[in-house]
């Protein structure tokens, strides 16, 4: 017998054993010649399964089951705690209002789930806009970044699965945008007008009210906007968008951070450096799936993908130190 | 559980409910999966939990290519597993010869009851494939076209696999019983 032969019958008798729940004794009598040979390897197997039936330990269990909710939960509701649940009322009223002038409420829930290739995904662009404009401090916006940075990298092994190299060389841009603005605004530079940026700085950094230039539909898109062809984009020209960090000298402050105390300060640098480290791990992780599964077409895009994610989360990291 | 596709499907429209079913079906399987690939039950905690928020973030991005969901899933966990042993450094011993060649005792270790610890330390003595197919196969109760879906090779190359790894792992088991 060669070797492939007793390979099929080992693998028959395991089958049989571990899925079918047949006993050792069966499989012998179903293969009396092999059954000296079988004997070891057979009890090796099972022993080896029975010692490995291990759990988790239950508060580990637990603790990753609530996390898993939770972020499940802010997936489905395609918004983000971070950015919407401590903002001011008017806030929230105002971007409500400003969707709803983009795009409609209905439309707006349903592009947030959007994909390039889809037509609504100029809509999903133009209401993160807005929610970075409107998200009232630096640290906050850094946050946002962070979470934007995530869906893009999640766009952009989408669109690398598809094979679309344009569209992974596009997104990878505006994820570099989005990892250079949240640099920007974890130095505390974020307190002038940036360019492309929407409306006055926040609350905290500016005594007049923010919203004094609420984006209108005419806005000219800039940078890191799709134009319409290239999303397949219906006729909603997005706000401006994110660009890269301005040039323009800008004191470092306090003010910057929202004039939080020291400790409060401290103490959202270091979740968002958790965050962050998080987030490294896991887009990482989610490009080089990627690039196990795309075609063959789209992998050096996407590898510049990966460099880019991986160079911009360390650069956040060491403005974070 | 529902047809897996369906499921699967549903998750991919953000259905909470779709996607918890999932994570109940193959916690403890990736846990497993984890634990014997790094040697390290603690760790693997976090690792596990990890490749699950992983896999929601990217699961918009998963198409039904003839491939089991099983098979994303575990390569997510593969994936993780490789980064963390890369950062750790972690390089599995490979299996020396003296221990394959090594004769087999007549008090088999396997006929005694093995614990975890020794189990855990045996895997680490085989090749990278070997205990891919062994974590595969013996902790996750994937089947043979499973796992070759989940390694990308052909279903004789995993049974090749699998029956080199029982040998070697009941050797190393054997002489460490010796010890």
């Amino acid at each position: 017998m060669n070797n492939k032969e007793f390979d099929n019958i080992l693998n028959d008798c395991l089958e049989r054993l571990l899925l079918k729940g047949e006993s050792l004794e069966q499989c012998f009598a179903r293969y009396p010649e092999q059954a000296a040979e079988l004997k070891p390897l057979l009890e090796t197997a099972l022993a080896a399964r029975e010692a490995t039936t291990i759990q988790p330990r239950p508060d580990f269990r637990a603790r990753a089951r609530y996390e898993f909710n939770s972020a499940l939960k802010e997936t489905a509701a395609g918004k983000s705690r971070l950015s919407w649940g401590w903002f001011p009322r008017w806030a929230t009223v105002m971007a409500i209002v400003l969707a709803l002038v983009l795009a409609g409420g209905g439309t707006v829930v349903a592009a947030d789930s959007s994909m390039p290739d889809s037509p609504l995904y100029s809509v999903k662009l133009a209401t993160e806009q807005v929610r970075l404009t409107l998200t009232p401090s630096q640290i906050a916006k850094a946050k946002l970044c962070a979470q934007l940075a995530d869906r893009r990298v999640a766009e952009i092994a989408y669109m690398a699965d598809k094979g679309d190299v344009g569209q992974v060389e596009i997104l990878t841009r505006r994820l570099d945008d989005k990892l250079e603005l949240m640099v920007v605004f974890i130095e505390g530079r974020g307190g002038i007008h940036l360019p492309g940026m929407l409306g006055a700085p926040p609350p905290e950094e500016a005594a007049s009210p923010p919203l004094t230039a609420a984006p209108t539909t005419t806005s000219p898109p800039t940078e890191g906007a799709p134009p319409p062809e290239e999303a397949g984009a219906p006729p909603v020209s997005p706000p401006a968008m994110d660009t890269v960090p301005p040039t323009t000298t800008v004191p470092q402050s306090d003010k910057g951070w929202g004039g939080q105390d020291d400790s409060a300060r401290n103490g959202n640098r270091a979740q968002l450096k958790n965050t962050l480290v998080s987030d490294a791990t896991s887009n990482r992780a989610v490009l080089r799936q990627a690039l196990d599964e795309v075609p063959e077409s789209t992998r050096d895009a996407l590898r510049r993908a990966l460099a880019v994610s991986e160079e911009g989360y360390e650069e956040a990291l060491d403005a974070l130190e | 559980m529902q047809d897996e596709e369906s499921l699967v499907r549903q998750a991919q429209e953000h259905d909470q409910e779709a996607f918890a079913q999932i994570y109940e079906e193959y916690f403890d399987k990736i846990y497993r999966y984890i634990t014997l690939k790094i040697g390290d039950a603690v760790e693997a905690e976090d690792l596990t939990q990890q490749v699950f928020l992983n896999s929601l973030r990217s699961i918009s991005s998963f198409r039904w290519k003839g491939k089991p969901f099983s098979a994303w899933l575990y390569r997510i966990a593969h994936n993780q597993v490789v980064d963390y042993l890369r950062k750790k450094k972690k390089v599995a011993v490979p299996l020396e010869e003296t221990l394959v060649s090594g004769g087999d005792n007549p008090q088999l270790a396997a006929e005694r009851k093995l614990d975890v610890e020794q189990v855990l330390s045996a895997a680490r003595h085989l090749t990278d494939a070997q205990r891919e197919v062994i974590s595969l196969r013996f902790t996750s109760e994937l089947s043979i076209a499973q796992v070759a879906e989940v390694m990308g090779k052909s279903q004789g190359a995993v049974k090749a696999l699998q029956h080199s790894g029982i040998v070697a792992l009941r050797r190393v088991l054997t002489v460490k019983q010796n010890e």
